[in-house]
C-alpha cells in the first residue's frame, strides 16, 4: 500500500512538473518580435488565422506595417493600439483584460478551482464516513467507481502532458523568410496575368520572384510563360537552369524540349524523347508523342 | 446527501451558464469578414478623421494631398490582380467625371502590385484619369484600416470618414452615399 501511494505521489509530481513546464513554455515571457505581434493579431479577411499565419495580401501588408512601425521606434503596445484603433477589438487574437474579456480569462481558473473544491469536499466526507465504519479500508462497493474515475482523470492528464511535451518546440521565434510575403502576392499577380493571356508581363513578374528567391518551380513557371510569350530561346535557357538544379524534373525536361523545338534547336527531339522515357504516363506524353511522330 | 446533490446540480447549472456566456461572447463578435451580399457591398457608416494620403502615384509623381482639401473624397483600395476591382474601376471613373464639378475626387490605393500591371489595367479599362497611389507593401491601405480589395472609403468635405464599403460599389451605391455629401 505504501509503495503504491509512493508511486501515485511520484506520478502526480511528474505530471505537475510536466504541466508546469508546458504552461511556462506557452505563456513564459519572451521578447516581443514582429512575428510575435503578428501572432497576436487576427487576419481580418480570413477565418481564425493570425496575421503571422495568413498568406493573404492584406495579412502580408499588416506584417509589413508591423515591421515599419517597429523600425520607426514604436513599442509593441503602440503597434497593437494602432491596429486596435483601425480594425476594432476583433483584430486581437486574445480577449482584452476588461469587462467580458476579463471573465473569459478568469473562467478556466474558476472552473479548475471549483472542481478541485468539489473533489476535496467529497474526499473529506468519504474519509469521515469510512472512519466511522472501518478505519482501515474504504467501502469497496463505492470505492470502485470512484477509482475508475480517478484512473480516467489521470489518463486525461497524462495525455495532455504527453501532448505538451511532444508538441514541436517553438524556440525563440525564428523569423520566416521575409521574402515569402512579397513572393505570394507577386505569384498571384503573375498567375492572374497568365490567366488573362498576358504572358510577357507574367514572365517579367516571375523573373522578379526568381531574383528575389531562386526556386525551380517558379523558374519553370517563368520558362513556361516565356514559351507562351513566343520567347522560346529565353525559355530554353531558363528551363536548362532549372534542369541543371533538379535533374530529375520531368516538367523541366518537357518545357526545355518544347522551348528547343519552338526555337528550332536540333536538340529538341532528343530532349523530348528523354522526357517520354522518364515520364511515359505524363498527361502531356500523348501530345509529345504526336509532335515527335510529326517531325 | 440531498443537500450535496442540490449543490452539485447548482454548480453544474452554473458551469453550463458560464459555458453559454463564453460561447455567446465569441459568437457576438463577428469573426473574420462577412461575405458581401449579392445586394451590394458590405457597407458601414464610419466616423473619425481620415488618415493621411501621401506617397507616389502610379505615374511616378508625388501625390499632392492638398488638392483634396474641401472635396468629397472616395478612396478606393484596389489591385490589378483583383477581378472585382477591374469591374469597379470604370464605375468610379464615371462618377469622378460626372461629379468632379460638384467637388468629388476619386483616389485609388493600388496595393501589393506591380506598377506596370496596374497602369496596364487602367489603360485597358480606359480610366487612366483615375489617380492612384502606389502602395507596394500595402501599408497605406492598412493605415486606413482596409481589410481587402476592393474596398472604398468616403470622406466628407471636412476630412471625416463617413462610409466604408467592402466589395465593389455600383452607381446606385454612389448615388445613395456620395450624392448627399456633395450637396452639403
Amino acid at each position: 500500500m505504501t509503495a503504491r501511494r509512493l508511486l501515485t505521489l511520484a506520478v502526480l509530481a511528474v505530471l505537475l512538473g510536466a504541466a508546469g513546464t508546458a504552461v511556462w513554455r506557452s505563456v513564459g515571457p519572451r521578447p516581443e518580435t514582429a512575428h510575435s505581434i503578428a501572432e497576436q493579431l487576427l487576419c481580418p479577411t480570413c477565418q481564425g488565422e493570425s496575421v503571422a499565419q495568413s498568406q493573404s495580401p492584406m495579412a502580408a501588408a499588416m506584417r509589413d506595417t508591423i515591421d515599419q512601425q517597429l523600425a520607426a521606434g514604436r513599442t509593441p503596445e503602440q503597434v497593437r493600439r494602432f491596429f486596435l484603433d483601425r480594425y476594432g477589438p476583433g483584430v486581437l487574437a486574445e480577449p482584452s483584460y476588461h469587462g467580458l474579456g476579463l471573465l473569459l480569462w478568469l473562467l478556466p481558473g474558476l472552473a479548475v478551482a471549483l472542481v478541485v473544491g468539489l473533489v476535496l469536499r467529497r474526499r473529506r466526507r468519504r474519509s469521515g464516513d469510512s472512519l466511522a465504519e472501518a478505519p482501515t479500508e474504504a467501502p469497496s462497493a463505492r470505492g470502485r467507481p470512484a477509482r475508475a474515475w480517478d484512473a480516467v482523470a489521470v489518463a486525461v492528464i497524462a495525455l495532455v502532458a504527453a501532448v505538451a511535451v511532444a508538441s514541436p518546440h517553438r524556440g525563440p521565434d525564428t523569423q520566416p523568410a521575409p521574402a515569402a510575403d512579397r513572393d505570394t502576392s507577386l505569384q498571384a499577380l503573375a498567375q492572374s496575368l497568365e490567366d488573362q493571356g498576358r504572358y510577357a508581363e507574367a514572365a517579367e513578374v516571375y523573373r522578379d520572384v526568381v531574383t528575389l528567391r531562386p526556386d525551380d518551380r517558379t523558374r519553370l513557371k517563368l520558362a513556361f510563360a516565356l514559351l507562351r510569350a513566343d520567347r522560346a530561346r529565353e525559355a530554353a535557357t531558363t528551363a536548362q537552369q532549372a534542369l541543371h538544379d533538379s535533374p530529375g524534373s520531368t516538367d523541366a525536361l518537357l518545357i526545355l524540349g518544347l522551348a528547343q523545338r519552338a526555337s528550332g534547336s536540333p536538340a529538341a527531339t532528343a530532349t523530348l524523347r528523354r522526357f517520354l522515357k522518364a515520364a511515359p504516363k505524363d498527361p502531356a506524353a500523348a501530345e509529345v508523342r504526336r509532335l515527335l511522330g510529326a517531325t | 446527501m440531498s443537500r450535496g446533490r442540490i449543490l452539485t446540480a447548482l454548480l453544474a447549472a452554473a458551469a453550463v451558464v458560464a459555458l453559454g456566456v463564453t460561447l455567446a461572447s465569441g459568437v457576438g463578435q463577428a469573426s473574420g469578414d462577412p461575405a458581401p451580399t449579392a445586394a451590394g457591398p458590405l457597407t458601414q457608416a464610419r466616423t473619425g478623421a481620415a488618415p493621411a494620403l501621401t506617397g507616389t502615384t502610379l505615374t511616378g509623381a508625388p501625390f499632392d494631398p492638398a488638392a483634396l482639401r474641401g472635396k468629397v473624397v472616395l478612396v478606393n483600395v484596389w489591385a490589378s490582380w483583383c477581378d472585382p476591382c477591374r469591374q469597379e474601376l470604370p464605375v468610379l471613373a464615371a462618377a469622378q467625371r460626372r461629379w468632379s464639378d460638384r467637388g468629388l475626387k476619386v483616389v485609388g490605393i493600388d496595393i501589393r502590385d506591380n506598377a506596370e500591371s496596374a497602369r496596364a489595367v487602367l489603360a485597358d479599362l480606359g480610366v487612366r484619369d483615375l489617380p492612384s497611389i502606389a502602395d507596394p507593401q500595402g501599408t497605406t491601405a492598412v493605415a486606413w484600416g482596409a481589410r481587402g480589395v476592393p474596398e472604398s472609403f468616403v470622406v466628407d468635405r471636412s476630412g471625416q470618414v463617413r462610409w466604408w464599403a467592402h466589395g465593389a460599389v455600383d452607381a446606385a451605391w454612389l448615388e445613395q452615399r456620395v450624392g448627399p455629401l456633395l450637396s452639403s
